[in-house]
């Protein structure tokens, strides 16, 4: 059963085609030959207005730095980032404010994301006030209601982040990122720092939100079995480019890519029986360096399906199934 | 399964005394590692998984102290030896790896000098023996091309390999008893996966047993024996890694497998996490650690601290738990929830 069947499965809240954000590494030899780190390397991926889009991928796929552009903490390198009628890509800074409320951002480590010199009041008025909302008198009462809809009290709201426990530091990170009733949050390793205990809490919490808010989440983490509980779509990366993607139990129930099939085989599941049956998929080796990427298909240095093909040719990421896409050309 | 055990930690208790007391990390903790086998320790930050390892071993920052229990590994007390003493232990007999292994390693020499140096140290052999070592070890911990990558540095490594090399280090003295804490944490899970059969690999084939910390279910599921579950500085579950995960005896653990999604299932479900957070080890509840987050609890679960219970017939070895509701005075509605196997939330 879908999450939300009333979900409007056309209309498309963010637009990116062939995003690319490359890092030069080195200048090179009288500024001949310069190397760039490319992170992300032509992405197209459509966000749609009310779903939990996951992304997951291996240290460096790229991910992170992905997210980072779309809000545009970091300037593309080419491409094009559609939202609300803008291509946020080509935008300058100054246009981009109208922008940034509508786009917010929950990190990973809740405390080095909070400024420890601020009590929590200030910190969760903060976007109200760059955003010129209210006075001081409204944006207090703002700050109270937010700390109730994320399951702290007013009480709080005079207290410093080091008082409060990882899971309540992270429910401050989301009230002030909800400040302002964005339309799109992306949530980068949100919930990787906290214990597993207080993990179900907070992805519970964001899933109520989502459904009063109305938001829109891009859900970035490593944990394979958490984002396919919290995702509608589940979009995998590997060095830079999307290789699949598609609805989160076709993805896990007909994993089309090679990547894909080993990324899902090392899932450690909770169960010893589950956990000790064999399976083939095992990948062998590790992710090359985004400097010197591999030619053709980048997965090929550790796919057992690599042939002549994919040294010579880089395959195009194409729907095979229903909504269902792929990047490889063996994917059938 | 009746052989005598490499290791017997007694009533283990640990405290850290800072300005705003003693921080009552480890309370009493016991247990056996058996030769040869795999125990898991499973527990959230501050269960005192980790703190009761490096009490074993001596490892304690300045402010932490062991205040009562001992620790006795093939009849040699470890707790009260001189620094000297178990640093011969530790390198000998007993080895540890932890999560970062970065931090372990020395920038500034390659990999082979510093594992050189750790054969030279702990074996009476000439440096071009102890090369030769280095390089059966770095083969044992498959690191491929292993020649050439002895005479790299830390910094060209990825974090796996970084990990073989601690691994490898660590078997440099063909230790009896490996403590991993966390080896795979900050790993990619294929990586993680890679390590972990790497570990279960070595431990068939070298006999050694390991102890292997983790916060990650999942883990212990894959390599385990035994599991052993930690909170609030004691052990409130031990049994057989099978066992414990078909019929889990005591609500956190409960409560820990109903946390996590089950990737198997097709139908999205609520998560039922587990409310409230941690006890303050600064002043721990005065009955089961567990009580004020727990659906379950009773009047006696917050004043009175549970012993261990153990589980009748429990095959292949012993189960026990930590929870009143298995008194045979508890409510018997109460009590029932551990009847059925637990089925996963799928």
């Amino acid at each position: 059963m879908d999450k939300q069947p009333h979900m409007r499965d056309d209309e498309v809240l963010m637009r990116v085609r062939d995003l690319k954000k490359h890092f030069q590494v080195s200048a090179g030899f009288f500024g001949q030959n310069p190397k760039f780190l490319k992170a992300v390397d032509g992405v197209d991926l459509d966000i749609r207005r009310g779903e939990t889009l996951g992304l997951v991928g291996e240290s460096g796929c790229g991910k992170s730095t992905l997210a980072r552009t779309l809000i545009r903490l970091y300037s593309p390198t080419d491409g094009v980032i559609e939202f609300n009628g803008a291509d946020l890509a080509k935008l300058k800074e100054k246009d981009l404010a109208p922008h940034r409320r509508d786009i917010q951002m929950i990190f990973q480590d809740p405390y080095a994301s909070l400024n420890g010199r601020m009590n929590v009041r200030d910190l969760i008025a903060e976007p109200l006030e760059i955003a010129g909302i209210g006075d001081d008198k409204s944006r207090t009462a703002r700050v109270h209601e937010l700390l109730e809809v994320v399951g702290l009290n007013k009480d709080h709201a005079n207290r410093f982040p080091h008082e409060f426990s990882g899971g309540q530091r992270q429910r401050i990170g989301i009230a002030r990122a909800i400040a302002l009733n964005p339309q799109l949050v992306i949530c980068d390793e949100a919930i990787s720092a906290l214990d597993v205990s207080i993990q179900a809490q907070v992805v519970n919490m964001l899933e109520d939100l989502q459904k009063e808010l109305g938001l829109t989440y891009l859900f970035i983490t490593h944990d394979l079995s958490m984002v396919k509980h919290i995702s509608d779509r589940i979009g995998v990366m590997y060095l830079g480019k999307l290789v699949e993607i598609a609805p989160n139990n076709a993805l896990y129930d007909d994993p089309k890519h090679p990547y894909t099939r080993a990324l899902l085989a090392s899932i450690p599941i909770a169960d010893p029986v589950e956990a000790r049956k064999d399976n083939q998929d095992q990948m062998q080796g590790e992710i090359p360096s985004p400097i010197d990427m591999p030619s053709g298909c980048r997965f090929r240095t550790r796919c057992p399906l690599a042939t002549d093909l994919c040294a010579a040719e880089e395959p195009e990421l194409k729907e095979l199934a229903d909504n269902h896409k792929v990047a490889c050309h063996y994917a059938e | 399964m009746s052989s005598a055990p490499l290791l017997k930690v007694d009533n283990l208790t640990t405290h850290f005394h800072t300005s705003r007391g003693d921080v009552q990390a480890v309370r009493g903790v016991s247990f056996d590692v058996k030769p040869g086998e795999i125990l898991g320790i499973v527990g959230e930050s501050g269960s005192g998984k980790s703190i009761t390892c490096l009490s074993i071993l001596g490892l304690l920052k300045a402010n932490g102290e062991v205040v009562d229990g001992s620790a006795d590994f093939e009849g040699k007390q470890l707790t009260g030896l001189s620094d000297k003493q178990l640093r011969t232990i530790r390198g000998d007999d007993i080895a540890m790896i932890f999560q970062d292994p970065m931090t372990s390693l020395n920038p500034t020499l390659t990999v082979g000098e510093q594992l050189i140096e750790t054969i030279v140290a702990h074996k009476p052999v000439s440096r071009g023996e102890a090369r030769k070592r280095a390089l059966e070890l770095f083969e044992l911990v498959k690191i491929p091309s292993a020649a050439s990558r002895l005479d790299n540095y830390p910094h060209e490594f990825s974090g796996g390999m970084r990990q073989r090399v601690m691994i490898a280090m660590a078997l440099t003295c063909d230790p009896k008893l490996l403590i991993a804490d966390e080896p795979t944490t900050a790993l990619d899970v294929t990586i993680q996966r890679q390590i972990l059969l790497l570990l279960k690999d070595l431990q068939e084939k070298l006999g050694m047993a390991i102890i292997l910390i983790t916060h990650d279910l999942g883990v212990i599921a894959e390599v385990a024996d035994r599991i052993l579950v930690m909170y609030g500085g004691m052990v409130m579950e031990t049994g057989d890694v099978y066992d414990v995960f078909e019929s889990p005896q005591h609500p956190y653990t409960t409560g820990l497998l109903h946390s996590i999604p089950d990737v198997r299932s097709h139908t999205k479900q609520r998560l039922t996490p587990i409310p409230g957070s941690p006890p303050d080890m600064l002043r721990p509840p005065e009955g089961c650690p567990f009580a004020p987050r727990c659906p379950h609890a009773i009047q006696q679960c917050l004043e009175a601290m549970p012993p261990l219970f153990e589980r009748p017939n429990a095959k292949p070895t012993v189960h026990e738990a930590r929870c009143w509701l298995h008194h045979e005075e508890a409510p018997k509605a109460l009590q029932s929830i551990f009847d059925a196997p637990e089925v996963s939330n799928g």
